[in-house]
């Protein structure tokens, strides 16, 4: 009987009550709905009682709203533990800095005669009923924690059972005696509300926000001289509280999503194993690369001869690359007379690498800015990039049983014969001792 | 009677860096901007060292996967794009950031230009000024290399091959000195493992040093002296720096830094090159089609292309003693011909960034 009294007459006839007395007192007592400003008669513990108060309940009290007005969205918000956590950490800091304000503000009028002149019981009724509806919230809070959770399969239902006129208590009944208490604390101070201050709720001067500050303050000569000054100042700074905290808000955004992205960057990235092989592979076959080439660099330290081909295997419209001396690139054609024609493939423009097809001028070209170079000669085309010819690499072929057969030096000079019957068993080698740096 | 060296030398640094205006009250309180209609062009400094610290604060994250050597360098930067948690997004950001860096540093030169703002007393702040330009192309090169792929390589083969071509121009006895310069700067007669590593020191650990060494002199100077008028007329209004100039400027960072993000998180800066140039350098084989350097150099690669080297070399060293001399050049120039000068500066980059390549094949066919 008294669970029906409390968590379904006591509903209805709050919001009856509340909705009648507001109505009427609008009607009888417009100028009343107010708070009855205070600032003046006491400013300094106002500002450090009202603004908390104020940031911490209309925080509190929207995460409230919010879950009762859409819990199946809220629940599913809330099905994500980071935002869950995020919820019920704001909601308890909201609770905390709410608390602290009220608690100045009680400390103020208590201790301020010149307040208590315009005090009235209902205020005093008002702050106690806050203070208690406040300490439950945030006793529940802590005790029966991931309440931004539950509360939408059990305190949502319940409110909506009432709002569609089918009341329904199951859930509630069973529930433990703080977190009734802290429903029927919130239908208590729905209930006083048209007699009381928390009416200025529905005058909320939204659009103070955005206007200039004014302060209500005595007036005498001396202020008024001051005041002009005084507005100018608050502007400024009025523009830069409103900056900084649009800027700080757009940066905390920032940083989340940044943090989110490039945190995970730090962390091992847990592979597959498969992934793993094949990366390692890869890696293995870059040093592996890396080692020929130094093996290539100390085998043209040590030896005076270079092995770059058996002369039949090379032609005259594809270049065979090898690696000269220099350990630059170098090209290896035949003529059709069958002698081997050596070139270096190091661009004599800006050292690119020449490209190894001969074109039907008998010329190869670097591919970096366009320069031809004949293959007999090396020499470059006429206006190309690239004025001086291609180096000649020194050469030299041998037989199967090494004795040598023909010889060019880097300036061109020959020695031998090459019998171009004989080229199946002729090798051809660069030599240290011909060029032009021996 | 003349002046001892001494005591001009003294007077002129003085007078440069009034270190008496060194005070909360100068520098902060009562710090102006003027309000007129190049106004933006105050903005675009704090700009490129907003990208200065992203590049910051990227390399440094990239320096925990990368690897400087030869055969380790490619790999390296593959695994941070393909394996490593958003590391895509870190190198994308390295990469984007270091082009808008390069061009807020261009532009904030040529607006300074425009405003003559290295009118005395602020030359100390051009010449810093001037020599963070260098430095940010100095940057560029380097950083270019370190992936160690076949357009990195081979353009820096090509950029650095450029040296060797002043020695044509040297007398006989000393043409040998162009190409000594390039092997000390490889660090070997051909691009390999030395070159990394020498790039890899200058990109990381000397050139940052030289920049927040000159950063802090630029600034340092900037805030005593104020900012620079910019116009002949004088300022119909003014803009405190601190609260209202500031936070317009933390407003810019926000603007840029999302453009940045959204860039590195959609178009990987690779996509802009076709995938041959992008595989591992390959010493042995011959040089790949395309290759060229970074947009910001194309100011000075296509003329190169299509110009005698000698009067790349003419040109190249009368606009760096230019910059650095500017002030004393320009010392009676009217804020008009400034304009002008910056502007046909602006069009010439402009141009050649944006068509060279057309102009290049129309010219070379």
């Amino acid at each position: 009987m008294l669970e029906l009294f409390l968590f379904v007459g006591l509903p209805y006839a709050a919001t009856i009550v509340c909705i009648v007395g507001t109505v009427r007192r609008f009607k009888y007592d417009r100028y009343g709905i107010t708070t009855l400003s205070s600032q003046f008669l006491e400013g300094k513990k106002m500002l450090w009682g009202s603004a908390p108060w104020h940031i911490g309940i209309l925080t509190v009290f929207l995460g409230h709203f919010v879950a009762f007005l859409v819990p199946g969205v809220w629940q599913r918000l809330m099905a994500i533990p980071s935002l869950l956590t995020i919820a019920e950490t704001l909601g308890m800091a909201a609770s905390l800095i709410c608390l602290v304000g009220l608690i100045v503000l009680i400390f103020r009028r208590a201790t301020t005669a010149r307040l208590q002149k315009t005090t009235k019981l209902a205020d005093f009724i008002v702050a106690l009923l806050l203070l208690g509806q406040i300490a439950l919230g945030l006793m529940i809070a802590g005790g029966f924690r991931w309440g931004a959770s539950w509360s939408t399969g059990t305190l949502a239902p319940y409110i909506w059972s009432l709002i569609t006129l089918g009341p329904d208590i199951s859930v509630i009944r069973d529930m433990p005696v703080i977190i009734q208490a802290h429903i029927v604390g919130a239908w208590l101070i729905v209930f006083i509300f048209p007699f009381t201050r928390l009416i200025h709720m529905i005058t909320v001067p939204i659009h103070y926000l955005m206007r200039s500050p004014q302060k209500v303050v005595w007036t005498n000569p001396r202020r008024n001289a001051s005041a002009v000054v005084a507005r100018a100042d608050q502007n400024s700074r009025r523009h830069f509280i409103k900056a900084s905290l649009g800027l700080s808000a757009a940066g905390l955004l920032l940083s989340v999503g940044v943090l989110d992205k490039l945190g995970r960057f730090f962390q091992m990235p847990g592979l597959h194993h498969d992934e793993e092989a094949d990366l390692l592979e890869t890696r293995l076959r870059r040093l592996q690369l890396t080692a020929e080439e130094k093996q290539l660099e100390l085998e043209r330290l040590r030896s005076n001869e270079i092995y770059v081909s058996k002369l039949s295997d090379l032609n005259g419209s594809t270049g065979k690359y090898f690696i000269d001396y220099a350990m630059r690139p170098g090209l290896a054609f035949r003529s059709e007379d069958g002698w081997p024609m050596l070139l270096s493939a190091k661009c004599t423009h800006l050292g690119c690498t020449v490209g190894n097809q001969v074109d039907a001028n008998g010329k190869i070209l670097c591919p970096c800015h366009v320069s031809y170079f004949d293959v007999k000669t090396g020499l470059p085309n006429e206006g190309a990039p690239a004025k001086a010819p291609l180096d000649r690499i020194a050469w030299i072929v041998r037989d199967e049983q090494g004795a040598e057969i023909a010889t060019e030096s880097s300036r061109g000079s020959r020695t031998g014969r090459i019998d171009p019957q004989m080229a199946e068993y002729y090798s051809l080698y660069i030599v240290r001792s011909l060029s032009a740096e021996a | 009677m003349k002046r001892s060296f001494v005591a001009s030398t003294f007077d002129f640094l003085s007078s440069r860096l009034p270190i008496e205006k060194l005070s909360f009250k100068h520098m902060v309180t009562e710090k102006d901007v003027p309000v007129h209609r190049m106004s933006w062009g105050y903005y675009v400094g704090g700009l490129a060292l907003f990208f200065f610290i992203i590049q910051v604060v990227t390399g440094l994250m990239l320096l925990f996967y990368y690897e400087p050597t030869v055969s380790e360098a490619h790999e390296s930067v593959e695994y941070i794009t393909h394996f490593v948690t958003m590391g895509a997004l870190v190198r994308n950001l390295h990469a984007w950031s270091a082009s808008f860096m390069i061009f807020c540093v261009i532009t904030h030169m040529l607006t300074s230009l425009a405003m003559k703002a290295f009118a005395k007393p602020r030359e100390i702040t051009w010449i810093a000024g001037v020599l963070l330009l260098l430095v940010t192309f100095g940057f560029g090169f380097t950083g270019y290399l370190l992936p160690w792929n076949q357009i990195a390589v081979n353009a820096t083969k090509v950029g650095l091959a450029s040296i060797d071509q002043v020695g044509q121009y040297l007398p006989a006895a000393l043409s040998h000195l162009a190409e000594d310069v390039r092997v000390t700067i490889q660090g070997a007669p051909a691009i390999g493992q030395a070159t990394l590593s020498r790039f890899f020191a200058l990109h990381v650990v000397i050139l940052p040093l030289l920049v927040l060494g000159v950063i802090g002199l630029h600034l340092l100077s900037v805030q005593l002296h104020g900012m620079s008028p910019g116009i002949e007329e004088k300022p119909v209004r003014k803009e405190k720096f601190f609260p209202f100039f500031i936070l317009k400027d933390f407003k810019e960072w926000g603007i840029a830094f999302l453009v940045v993000f959204v860039l590195a998180l959609c178009l990987p800066f690779d996509s802009l090159f076709p995938y041959p140039l992008l595989e591992p350098y390959n010493a042995l084989g011959s040089t790949p089609d395309g290759i060229k350097p970074e947009w910001y150099f194309y100011f000075v690669y296509y003329p190169m292309e299509l110009l005698p080297f000698w009067i790349i070399i003419v040109v190249m060293t009368t606009a760096n003693l230019g910059l650095f001399a500017a002030p004393w050049i320009f010392k009676g120039a009217s804020h008009k011909f400034m304009r002008w000068i910056a502007s046909a500066i602006a069009a010439y980059l402009i141009i050649m960034t944006l068509f060279g390549e057309s102009i290049y094949h129309a010219i070379k066919g």
